[in-house]
């Protein structure tokens, strides 16, 4: 049985705070025992690099300004390997220039979060706009077959709570995790409650406690993760982002493709189930749920309440962890209502996996956001499906 | 073996460091089986970005010697050479060039001398040792495979050494040659008749041209605060007792 830590009450600030989203998330990796950030300024995430640097001296911890994205999170993987937790903190444009050390992350599966406060784009784009469109990019942006596991908070109170949640799991699971944040959630500012330290329990590094002669850096224990070590304390380990055996050495063959490649995806599959958390509201009658994540989460509980006053049964299925996608929960649902409809903040991108989990038994409304909010938009968007007869193939755009 | 993998070791050896504390971070194009002959910590990372984990290393415990081995050539990790050496981030970054990418056909490198690809090849290569002096390198300099003592010399140098060390060495063994040309004996005869060594000599000084002599030696070794100095010093500064000093 895996046992929890208490937190290390020097990075706690404990008691209820008026912290804005950033500086939540920034709280919420202290609290879990952060002590490292390379990270490269950027709108909307500047917030948290000054709140780290404001709080860096309080923990002890360490940060640097580095000259890109890319080597930001060479870095955070490097500082990780020395027995630091590590985070980076980013916005689309940064978040793409990553995807090749995000492979070398889960390559060389060293824990690491990575804040992802989402903007719009394609490309700059415009820096203080809300937006959900790196979602996919989180699950399939690095080249490759790999599983990965993203979290998605809609408050700074959840900024603060996943974050910690973030680095639980990529702790347990050696694989980096990413809180796909977006520009709403990380400039709102709100009341934060910060339990004490002896009620934020955090996930424990999992050490390597054998002889050291016989330490091999990739030799699994019995749930495919391989436990670590520092780098610097004798053990004289090689890694290699090239395909390897258990020693750490590269060996390209098909064989050796399997043996590496497979127990990166099992990890993370085969706990599915421990991994994935939704938060459901009254979808025990509903006809109709609407599945959200993040910022627009807070406008769908606003219209399921109004649905549900005009007598509507509506439920709601909030994504807590976003990839891996809860396809057991919806396809579950998928049997018992009639539709699901899905805000989000892009084309349509998470809506994607709905339809695909719904296996053709609901209709999947897509509803997009728009400069005037959502609510509307998905009050009538659900008045409107409830009139649908039957299923109707592939995903249904609503246009307001 | 390799001499070069030889000449670092005992570089280790001689300079008196803790085996156990030199981590060496390599990257894409440069072969790992080359560093798997050493019995140290080794990470090989994605193409180019060795100095950049290597920073991750040294901040993240700085008692541990990183040695960042670049066979890029400085291509995908120029920006983080350039930053490393502004920084005067403590690493020893050796660049090992054997004027191509090692393993990879034809392909030309920057640091490539023209003449010796297939077409020639129209482009200036870099001068390494100047560039590194330009970013702020507090020790330079280039032996090739055949300067075997200096070259450990130079290691155990650079490796007592804090801050940004750049040695530049000249290796024989491109593959593609080796099996279209039969060049790399040549290449070996190419450093022995005209490799010349001139220590102290000006970085600007020593590019390398097909005409020319090749230019080995100590180019440069002087004092400046790193990374870690700078970080602790100003913080310190603003934040006076508050703060306390980072690593040491």
């Amino acid at each position: 049985m895996r046992r929890l830590m208490r937190a290390d009450p020097k990075g706690v600030l404990t008691g209820v705070h008026s912290l804005n989203g950033n500086q939540a998330c920034v709280e919420g990796a202290l609290a879990a025992g952060c002590r490292f950030l390379a990270a490269y300024p950027i709108v909307p995430a500047i917030e948290a690099w000054e709140w780290f640097l404001e709080r860096a001296k309080d923990v002890g911890a360490t940060f640097i300004q580095m000259e890109d994205e890319i080597s930001a999170l060479a870095a955070v993987l490097g500082a990780s390997w020395t027995g630091k937790r590590s985070m980076t903190i980013t916005s689309g444009p940064g978040f793409s220039l990553m995807m090749e050390h995000l492979g070398l992350a889960v390559m060389l599966e060293t824990p690491c979060v990575i804040v992802d406060v989402q903007r719009v784009g394609p490309s700059i784009g415009t820096p203080d706009r809300p937006a959900q469109g790196d979602m996919m990019q989180a699950r399939w942006g690095s080249h490759g077959d790999y599983e990965i596991i993203a979290l998605s908070p809609s408050s700074p109170q959840e900024m603060f709570d996943f974050t910690i949640k973030a680095f639980n799991l990529s702790e347990r699971y050696r694989v980096p995790v990413m809180v796909m944040a977006d520009r709403e959630v990380a400039h709102r500012k709100e009341e934060v409650v910060i339990p004490p330290p002896s009620e934020i329990m955090v996930e424990p590094r999992r050490y390597y406690r054998g002889a050291k002669s016989r330490y091999l850096p990739f030799k699994r224990d019995r749930d495919f993760v391989p436990p670590m070590v520092d780098i610097g304390d004798g053990y004289r380990f090689h890694v290699t982002g090239l395909t390897h055996d258990d020693r750490g050495y590269p060996i390209m063959t098909e064989e050796c493709q399997e043996y590496n490649v497979h127990p990166l995806v099992r990890k993370i599959r085969r706990y599915v189930d421990e991994i994935v958390q939704v938060q459901e509201a009254d979808t025990e009658d509903a006809e109709v749920v609407i599945i959200s994540y993040g910022a627009p989460s807070r406008a769908a509980l606003k219209a399921m309440g109004e649905a549900r006053r005009s007598g509507v049964k509506v439920g709601s299925l909030k994504l807590v962890t976003v990839w891996p996608f809860p396809d057991k929960r919806v396809a579950e649902l998928a049997k018992k209502v009639k539709a699901f409809v899905v805000p989000e903040m892009n084309y349509g991108q998470m809506v994607l996996e709905v339809e695909r989990c719904s296996h053709g038994r609901a209709n999947v409304v897509f509803v997009p956001y728009e400069e005037k909010g959502f609510e509307d938009d998905l009050l009538s968007a659900i008045r409107k499906v409830c009139q649908e007869k039957k299923v109707r193939e592939g995903i249904i755009q609503y246009h307001g | 073996m390799n001499p070069f993998i030889t000449a670092f070791a005992k570089g280790i050896e001689r300079s008196g460091v803790d085996p156990i504390k030199v981590s060496v971070v390599s990257d894409i194009p440069f072969d790992p089986g080359v560093v798997n002959h050493l019995h140290i910590d080794f990470f090989h990372t994605i193409r180019g970005r060795a100095i950049a984990f290597g920073t991750g290393l040294k901040l993240g415990n700085p008692a541990l010697q990183v040695v960042p081995i670049i066979g890029d050539l400085v291509t995908l990790g120029g920006n983080h050479f350039v930053h490393a050496g502004r920084r005067n981030m403590d690493l020893l970054v050796i660049c090992v060039n054997n004027f191509v990418y090692r393993k990879i056909a034809g392909e030309l490198a920057p640091s490539i001398p023209p003449s010796f690809s297939p077409y020639s090849t129209f482009e200036e290569p870099f001068n390494v040792p100047h560039l590194a002096n330009s970013c702020g390198a507090i020790y330079t300099a280039r032996w090739t495979a055949l300067h075997t003592d200096e070259l450990t010399l130079s290691v155990s140098e650079a490796l007592k050494k804090r801050g940004f060390c750049v040695i530049e060495v000249l290796l024989p063994g491109p593959n593609y040659y080796r099996r279209i040309k039969e060049i790399e004996s040549d290449l070996v005869n190419f450093y022995y008749e005209n490799s010349v060594i001139r220590d102290g000599e000006d970085p600007r000084n020593v590019g390398i041209t097909p005409e020319g002599k090749i230019v080995v030696g100590k180019f440069t070794d002087k004092e400046r605060p790193t990374f870690i100095d700078s970080y602790n010093a100003q913080l310190s500064s603003v934040l006076g007792d508050e703060f306390i000093p980072y690593g040491g």
